[in-house]
């Protein structure tokens, strides 16, 4: 024992100093004679490797040119960090950051306007689709530029839909198309729900918090907004808001609460095999166009119905490339009557927080990845629609996803919308995202639920506001 | 804070509560209580029962292995699955088709540099376990072995620090060492410095531990060297240092795990990927978006993890002893 | 003062000042900064603007402060005793004179050393309320298990059941305890004809006193600051049944850039924690011995 424990730590003492003096010294990677940009981005994996290459792009073609190298820096935990730095005045140049951070750092002056710097590219509001420009508006003053952009849309099995026709008939519904209203969707999941011999929950048509990330969102499919910018107060208490949350809530009285619950426990994680909507336990979801991708990674074989061939497919007309998809994606519908193509759009931008060193040009390498051919380039890999007004053929027709024209027309609907532009937005949505699962819970009634939302969301913006103006007179 | 004894001229019964708290403070004057004659004389029964009781410690231990053992094994079974597998619900413990691929990949990824961050982190490492136990050392015989007015005020102070959560602190203490690098002409952002440079001012939680381990050292032997006309530094160095060694050796193993498994602090003051500490490249097989390759991430984990494992297993028992050696027992 | 107190100040003094210089620039300034800030607006971004007690009013008005303090509080009401209770068993087993301690000490360590998403990505599967191994495990012996981190009442309950898994740290100090008992008391006690659980509650317990007592505080500042895993496993929910005091903080100051409102939540945290202290300082009295006196 005595001399295997020397025996080991010899060892382990010996690599040590080993790789202390003969390892690997970091190597200098940029290059001395460029103006070095630094970029943090939140994304990780995929993701990453993908705007790598538009990194990697850049430098070798504009970046060279005009003797910018940009660093690039990504880890699932940069947010934290990027605060930090920014708060303390050393930022990175340019920031990868969400979509609910454009109106919260505007808000506070944290972020370099570019309007001036946009325009001198050329780069105006008719050169984004409406949604995504607003998106990274604030205060009239552009703040932001899209990294990827998306709209969220119904994704719904054409298998499950298949096999239930007969009872989906009787129920005066067409197999063959996707719902239409909302209350359609709600028939829809009701045929398809489907109970094992014990009782337990086999298959359900669709669930509102599954995955439950824009919950936030519902009022939008029920033609109104949790905020109204006029009066500056929140209509949480408004009839058409109850409403949206009394839909959440109908579906765990319909399915009981301790079965839906029980339910959902056996889904596996969104990107996994097990994936409720990929193994055929959901027949309806709300995803965005990455969807695609993610199935791909996970369950090939629901993109392949007729053929393996994905270069054949490519050269298929769009009608027949979605035949070798088990699912298919169509607007969310709405609950309000004829109110068409409601969506959300969700985005990733690219800021320059105040006190950034290179600012020009940091703008350079954001406008390089808003210019057409690259952010298509991007958009394709990242399987999402395109944020510009201009979209090419080529991208229509190569792109991953099938169902791309769906997500364009929803991301160019007027009523396509985005998150509420609110300073104190990440505190709205965390309010709400609690009122859901207090609703869904059964623990509240929407309107009460609601109710207690709207006095503390009202009061927190109220303080908000008159520091804000305090601030800005002191 | 600390409550004293009235009578606070002999250090070993002045000891705060919170001092005597570590258990050190227990001397073995009981055990000179016990006459000789009293030593125990086995029986037969005693022996019988002996023996069922180690029986039941046996089972104790290997039930409760088991359940202890699990997140390791669940990391270990991961590491060792296919992708695919990795996800199946309810997961496997036992992977098929085993993959030792997932190690090699993991270590030639290009995600993360595993010598480079082995080197980083071994920097950091040893300057911050030397800082440590030096500094630490000379404080802690500050708070035990010098009697002087104020003391416990400091003591108190100290421990009260211990308490304050990291994330308020983060920020101002960043926009200290920037302000440093401004106006001074040492370099602090984007250097090692900020990671290790406080552990050359002693930490709390080891200032204590090595106060507990002083305080446990007969004042007779420092007292007499005083009167020997020896320097505190001599008693310090020469006398209570040799004594506290496997205190020290604690310090240096706790440590040691802090600094390879600390994550927030190099995510926030490192700024190029050439800079990265094992402990925050591992961060980079994470995803919140989902897409973690769940068995690199934890056969990476693993990679990152053994020596830590194999240095608490050999060094377990100095641990013990260290922390409970009173320097001069019985 | 006499000369040689003179003497015995500067003397401690110097001996102090690495750690004196370190804790004025390293955490002092911090920590008065906080202090300073949880008397402002600070969204980080921006500079701090005074507004006195502003933040501390808010607080006492604010329902989910009082929720993920009270979250925290029933919390700690589990997992402190059990934590206790549980480590202390494991050190007295692994300080049994048994063969293989070293492997065994190293097993019970391990679950502090695995990363956090490893354990939460563990947990979330044996805490499935269909195919989780508890509830199969609990089926088996015919009892119908809860939906455990998906249900409201019992989502508390399984992390601080969780929370038992990381004793490590805590076993290792009380083993250290343990080898200041002399074996001599106890075979003392034997030949008294003690049983194990008289041994136990007097000799063993009153020599460790110190050790209980000071694991307690650890105990108390640990679980006034959880975050990590049940961040990972549940971030705060079901409808923020385990929204955790720390991780209000932590929300406040980074997600919700309101750093004034977080510090001032650190400093109430703080007093908490340093009340809670007092006490256990207080009663220690009557239930820890020390040798020395």
């Amino acid at each position: 024992m005595q001399r295997f424990k020397i025996v080991v730590s010899t060892i382990l003492a010996l690599a040590a100093l080993a790789v202390l003096l003969f390892g690997p010294r970091p190597g200098a990677t940029r290059p001395k004679d460029r103006v070095v940009v630094t970029y943090w981005e939140k994304w990780t994996n995929k993701e990453a490797d993908q705007m790598k290459q538009i990194v990697n792009d850049f430098n070798n073609t504009v970046g060279k040119e005009k003797n910018i190298f940009v660093e690039y820096l990504s880890m699932s935990s940069i947010n934290q960090k990027t605060l930090v730095s920014t708060a303390a005045g050393v930022p990175p140049d340019v920031a990868g950051v969400w979509d609910a951070q454009v109106p919260q750092f505007a808000a506070v002056d944290a972020l370099e306007p570019l309007d001036e710097l946009a325009a001198a590219k050329g780069i105006t509001k008719g050169y984004y689709k409406p949604v995504y420009w607003e998106g990274c508006s604030y205060n009239g003053r552009l703040w932001a530029m899209v990294s990827t952009p998306a709209a969220v849309a119904l994704h719904y099995n054409k298998r499950i839909f298949k096999e239930n026709a007969a009872k989906l008939k009787a129920a005066g519904l067409d197999p063959d198309r996707a719902p239409q209203t909302l209350d359609e969707l709600d028939r829809y999941a009701a045929v398809i729900d489907k109970k094992d011999k014990q009782g337990s929950l086999e298959m359900t048509g669709y669930l509102p918090m599954e995955p439950g990330w824009w919950l936030s969102q519902t009022a939008y499919w029920f033609g109104t907004d949790i905020f109204d910018p006029k009066t500056q107060k929140f209509t949480l208490t408004d009839p058409k808001v109850v409403r949206a949350y009394e839909w959440i809530r109908s579906y765990s009285v319909k399915l009981g609460k301790e079965s839906m619950s029980e339910f959902r426990g056996s889904f596996g994680t969104f990107d996994s095999p097990n994936n409720p909507f990929m193994v055929g336990k959901l027949a309806m979801v709300q995803q965005g166009p990455w969807m695609s991708n993610y199935i791909e990674n996970n369950r090939p074989k629901l993109n392949r119905v007729v053929t393996n061939d994905k270069k054949m497919e490519l050269a298929w007309p769009a009608e027949k490339r979605r035949t070798n998809y088990e699912w298919a994606a169509a607007p969310f519908p709405s609950a309000v009557p004829g109110m068409k193509d409601v969506a959300h759009c969700p985005f990733d931008v690219l800021v320059i927080p105040r006190g950034a060193r290179h600012p020009k040009e940091a703008f350079e390498f954001i406008a390089y990845v808003n210019s057409q051919g690259p952010m298509e380039k991007l958009c394709m890999l990242h399987c999402k629609n395109s944020p510009l007004a201009k979209v090419s053929r080529n991208f229509l027709q190569n792109h991953p996803n099938p169902y791309i024209e769906v997500f364009e027309r929803l991301a160019s609907s007027p009523n396509a919308r985005t998150i509420t532009s609110l300073g104190i937005w990440p505190e709205v949505n965390d309010e709400l995202n609690n009122v859901a699962q207090r609703v869904y819970l059964l623990e509240a009634r929407p309107a009460d639920a609601l109710r207690d939302a709207q006095n503390r969301l009202q009061e927190k913006y109220d303080r908000y506001q008159a520091l804000q103006i305090a601030r800005s007179k002191s | 804070m600390p409550t004293y004894h009235p009578d606070d001229t002999d250090i070993r019964v002045e000891q705060s509560e919170l001092a005597a708290a570590v258990g050190l403070g227990a001397t073995t004057e009981t055990v000179r209580g016990v006459p000789d004659d009293q030593r125990p004389r086995h029986t037969a029964s005693s022996s019988r029962r002996k023996r069922g009781e180690k029986l039941m410690v046996y089972l104790g231990l290997a039930f409760l292995s088991i359940g202890f053992l699990l997140p390791f094994v669940w990391m270990l079974s991961t590491s060792l699955k296919t992708l695919d597998k990795t996800m199946e619900f309810p997961p496997q413990f036992i992977p098929s088709p085993v993959v030792p691929g997932n190690y090699w990949e993991a270590l030639t990824s290009p995600k993360m540099d595993f010598p480079l961050f082995t080197r980083n982190t071994l920097i950091i490492a040893v300057l911050t376990v030397a800082g440590t136990v030096i500094s630490s050392a000379i404080v802690a015989y500050g708070f035990s072995k010098i009697n002087f007015k104020g003391r416990n005020v400091f003591f108190a102070i100290m421990l009260a620090t211990m308490m304050v959560p990291f994330p308020v602190m983060m920020v101002s203490l960043f926009s200290i060492f920037r302000w440093m690098t401004d106006n001074t002409p040492i370099q602090w952002m984007g250097t090692f410095k900020p990671l290790w440079v406080p552990a050359w001012f002693g930490s709390a939680f080891n200032i204590f531990l090595l106060r507990q381990f002083f305080m446990t050292i007969p004042d007779e032997l420092s007292e007499s060297a005083r009167i020997d006309g020896c320097s505190e530094w001599g008693i310090f160095s020469r006398i209570v240092l040799p004594l506290a060694r496997p205190a020290l050796a604690v310090v240096a193993l706790f440590t040691f795990m802090g600094v390879w498994n600390d994550f927030l602090g190099p995510l926030v003051y490192l700024q190029y990927p050439e800079q990265y500490t094992l402990a925050l490249g591992l961060q980079n097989f994470q995803s919140q978006q989902g897409g973690t390759a769940w068995n690199i991430l934890m056969a990476a984990s693993v990679l990152v993890l053994s020596p830590v494992i194999i240095l608490f297993f050999l060094a377990q028992k100095t641990f013990i002893q260290g922390i409970a050696t009173t320097g001069m027992k019985g | 003062m006499k000369k040689k107190d003179w003497a015995q100040l500067s003397n401690g003094l110097a001996f102090l000042s690495p750690w004196l210089i370190g804790f004025s620039v390293f955490t002092l300034l911090p920590i008065v900064l906080s202090f300073y800030y949880s008397l402002c607006d600070y969204t980080l971004l921006q500079k701090p603007l005074y507004t006195g007690l502003d933040n501390y009013r808010a607080l006492a008005a604010d329902p989910v402060f009082w929720k993920s303090l009270t979250n925290t509080g029933y919390y700690a009401l589990m997992a402190l005793p059990a934590g206790m209770l549980v480590s202390l068993g494991l050190a007295l087993l692994l300080n049994a004179d048994v063969k293989g301690q070293a492997i065994y000490r190293t097993i019970f360590f391990l679950p502090s050393l695995v990363p956090a998403v490893a354990s939460a990505m563990l947990w979330l599967w044996l805490f499935n309320a269909k195919l989780g191994l508890i509830n199969v495990l609990l089926g088996k012996i015919g009892i119908s298990g809860p939906q455990w981190l998906a249900s409201q009442e019992w989502a508390m309950p399984a992390l601080a059941l969780m929370s038992l898994w990381g004793v490590g740290n805590t076993v290792v100090i009380y083993l250290a305890g343990l080898q200041d008992v002399p074996r001599e008391l106890y075979e003392a006690a034997e030949i008294d004809g003690a049983n194990p659980w008289q041994r136990l509650r007097n000799v063993t317990l009153p020599m460790i006193s110190p050790v209980i007592f000071f694991n307690l505080v650890m105990a108390i500042i640990g679980s006034m600051q959880v975050f990590a895993v049940p961040y990972i496993m549940t971030g705060g929910g079901p409808a923020r049944a385990t929204y955790f005091y720390t991780m209000y903080l932590y929300d406040n100051a980074f997600n919700f850039l309101r750093m004034g409102y977080a510090s001032a939540m650190a400093w109430v945290q703080l007093f908490i924690i340093l009340c809670l202290t007092g006490f256990a300082f207080w009663s220690s009295k009557r239930w820890v011995h020390y040798q020395g006196k």
